[in-house]
């Protein structure tokens, strides 16, 4: 079934970049192409987190990522009440529904048979224990090894060195599942393509900082998301200037989208239909960053590549202590003129929503309205539009206030 | 220091009391009293672990900690989370923060070392006790026997009648954790083999408890009410903290303790689901179990996720199986106990 979505939707995808040649089809073709690919028997293919793995190593191989949670989770999208009937599959044998939908949503594809076959499963500690927990219970299911790569809380030499350890083992790995011998020289090469991408995606972080904002929020996020599928190829490069380009052009053609107000969306954007976009252009409001959605981890060193790629991990907003999250939201407050802050609070996300009034008192602090909008991610049973809609008039007539 | 008695709290079994003990405080597992956790849910997110919600409810109640210090671990997302919070809004004398590799292979078990140095020589700090190796040699020797005594009479519940009832021994067990060791070792030596609740009575029916973080009897009551034997409490407060016994003779006591805190028995934390029911299926043999009650506080995700997987299995070997989904304080008792019965009556019949 999914393979078959995700055929249909990369035709689809193609006919409409035919038409309208964008760079926000390009990355979602690219996307479907990868999925499409992990269901083909002569590709060997490694499970792994598009935004929580450094997919630079994989780039250093000829293997096929594949990301269990966005590849289910892209279903929601299209039809809110299928992804429930999976769901409701996972929890009649025991997934119980105060767990996140993301992962209700694979463990249902999964037992229907859904997913490509996976030759081996990497996962990483971070940003939630779920995703691990999913990954290994999916591997016994298929008899498969599962790998987690341990995040630890801090950035210290013996952290970076654990990581980097991990990173090397990872690579013999895939190396025995694939048959091909890590070449570091291209390796390297794979952190030099990366870090072209992280240049070209600051330029357009620099963009989104100009008002009328010139892109489109939610395409921000999820790039952020699973853009990172492309870490390491040169497509990822091509694909973000081809955004900055666009955006350059709107901003010189003055076709910019009115905008009254600018926020911050923390954690996720839902992947199930809502109100929320409706309602945000019907006000005027534009989403102008995720707190995911900068380049967090600076340059890389080629010359490094273990320690580099440990280092990117370790400097995940959601790894470590709130002090490290706080410092990224702080930051991008500063830099890009905010009207507002909007959490949103997906059901089961523990580690994200746990902060969410700290994080409030320090939007307190700062004097800038802050809204925590629940929801849930796929689960359309746990999302109300009437509710949704109600808070965000609410959050939209307070920064009305301000104006 | 000036207290030789002050107490250093914990909220994980993955923190090496012995650490703390050689710094010179006394290792307190910190349990949760609160019920009714609206101060948690006002500061921290209302779908959080109850037990959590109930540590952090107490602390922000009384105005600060009661302990003269707290030590986090990386054990889960909701201590992680726990700990920003407390930090926040929770007056306290001294914290730290635990590194605990997720993972459990040598190369988790070397950082994991380097990791209690750094808590050794941070609890020598506060304490003004430096953690030498002769002291942490001592401190591992203590609990290795404290730990014996209590892993000895878990070895006795093999037996059959069984020589102590379920919920009593877990309750000898909570008070060594709650610091009250001696009380605990104490009434543990008064109580010979086979002079229990249940001694000298017929076969009964017997229930294996597995699980995570508890500090009550209630279940292994509700059993009991049932007519049923409890032999043994596979839970995180329960044999597994006194089944791990670290080497005395190793070269470096880091190492060693790294090794055992990494090691086996594992929760579910880092375990993966094939050695969680692997564990379970021994100890089903080995205390010859008759039916399983699976047990979870609300919210665990390392446990909940695990669940599915457990339930298929244990169906599959044709093992009897409960599941409760437990609130930590046992609120829903009522509720509980009537699936408890049915399942008790449903094993002897």
């Amino acid at each position: 079934m999914l393979n078959k979505f995700y055929t249909e939707m990369k035709s689809s995808l193609e006919a409409a970049y035919q038409q309208k040649p964008r760079a926000a089809i390009r990355v979602t073709i690219q996307l479907a192409s990868t999925f499409v690919e992990a269901y083909r028997a002569d590709k060997n293919v490694v499970w792994t987190s598009f935004y929580s793995f450094p997919m630079e190593l994989l780039a250093a191989f000829d293997v096929t990522p594949f990301d269990f949670e966005i590849a289910a989770n892209l279903l929601p999208t299209f039809s809110a009440d299928a992804a429930v009937e999976i769901m409701n599959r996972a929890e009649e044998v025991g997934y119980s529904t105060d767990i996140c939908s993301y992962h209700r949503l694979a463990a249902g594809c999964d037992m229907l048979g859904y997913m490509p076959r996976a030759d081996l499963l990497l996962s990483s500690s971070y940003f939630c224990d779920g995703k691990a927990k999913t990954n290994k219970t999916l591997a016994d299911r298929c008899g498969k090894e599962a790998i987690t790569l341990d995040i630890p809380n801090k950035i210290s030499r013996e952290s970076v060195d654990y990581v980097a350890g991990q990173l090397r083992r990872i690579a013999g790995r895939i190396e025995s599942i694939s048959g091909q011998k890590l070449d570091l020289e291209r390796l390297r090469e794979c952190i030099r393509v990366s870090n072209r991408a992280r240049r070209a995606y600051e330029q357009l972080a620099d963009l989104q900082k100009v008002s009328p904002f010139p892109y489109i929020g939610v395409p921000v996020i999820n790039m952020s998301i699973f853009g990172n599928m492309l870490a390491g190829k040169e497509i990822q490069e091509q694909i973000y200037l081809e955004i900055v380009e666009e955006s350059r052009k709107k901003i010189m053609e003055g076709r910019l989208t009115p905008e009254k107000y600018r926020v911050l969306w923390l954690a996720w954007f839902p992947v199930q239909p809502t109100v929320i976009r409706q309602i945000f252009r019907k006000n005027g409001v534009t989403i102008v960053m995720g707190e995911l959605a900068r380049n967090y981890g600076g340059r890389m060193d080629e010359s490094l590549p273990f320690e580099s790629l440990a280092l990117w991990c370790l400097k995940n907003p959601y790894v470590g202590t709130i002090e490290q999250r706080l410092k990224g939201i702080n930051e991008i407050i500063d830099e890009y003129n905010l009207d507002g802050v909007v959490h949103f609070s997906t059901d089961a996300c523990r580690h994200s929503c746990a902060a969410q009034k700290l994080i409030g008192d320090v939007m307190k602090e700062r004097n800038i309205p802050y809204l925590v909008l629940d929801g849930d991610m796929s689960d359309k049973r746990k999302y109300s539009p009437e509710r949704t809609e109600m808070l965000l008039e609410n959050f939209i007539g307070i920064m009305a206030g301000r104006k | 220091m000036s207290d030789s008695k002050a107490k250093m709290g914990y909220f994980c079994s993955l923190v090496p009391t012995e650490i703390i003990a050689a710094a010179g405080y006394e290792p307190v597992w910190v349990k949760g009293k609160a019920e009714m956790t609206a101060a948690a849910d006002a500061r921290m997110y209302p779908n959080m672990c109850p037990y959590i919600k109930s540590l952090f409810t107490d602390a922000a109640e009384a105005g600060g900690s009661a302990f003269d210090g707290l030590v986090f671990a990386r054990s889960c997302d909701g201590v992680r989370r726990l700990y920003d919070v407390w930090q926040a809004y929770i007056p306290s004398k001294f914290t730290y923060m635990l590194e605990v590799p997720k993972n459990a292979d040598d190369l988790a078990v070397t950082y994991f070392a380097a990791q209690l140095r750094d808590f050794a020589s941070q609890m020598g700090k506060a304490s003004g006790r430096e953690v030498t190796v002769p002291t942490l040699r001592k401190a591992i020797k203590d609990a290795n026997a404290a730990r014996s005594k209590m892993r000895e009479l878990y070895n006795r519940q093999s037996a059959s009648p069984l020589p102590m009832a379920g919920s009593e021994l877990f309750m000898q067990g909570l008070a060594i954790l709650h610091g009250d060791g001696a009380k605990g070792i104490t009434a543990t030596r008064k109580k010979p083999v086979a002079e229990g609740a249940a001694a000298g009575s017929r076969k009964k029916t017997r229930v294996m408890v597995c699980g995570n973080v508890m500090s009550r009897p209630d279940i292994f009551q509700m059993i009991e009410g049932s007519g049923a034997d409890v032999p043994v409490a596979d839970v995180c407060t329960g044999l597994r903290f006194f089944e791990r016994i670290v080497d005395e003779k190793g070269d470096d006591p880091f190492l060693s303790l790294a090794e055992a805190y990494l090691g086996v028995p594992r929760c579910s934390r880092t375990a993966a689901p094939a050695e969680t029911y692997a564990r379970i299926r021994d100890n089903v043999n080995r205390y010859d179990v008759n039916g399983v009650v699976l047990t979870a506080l609300k919210f665990c995700d390392q446990q909940l996720y695990d669940i599915p997987y457990l339930l298929k299995k244990l169906n599959d070997d044709g093992i009897p199986v409960l599941f409760v989904e437990n609130d930590y304080v046992f609120k829903d008792k009522d509720r509980i106990r009537t699936r408890v019965e049915a399942f008790v009556e449903m094993l002897e019949s």
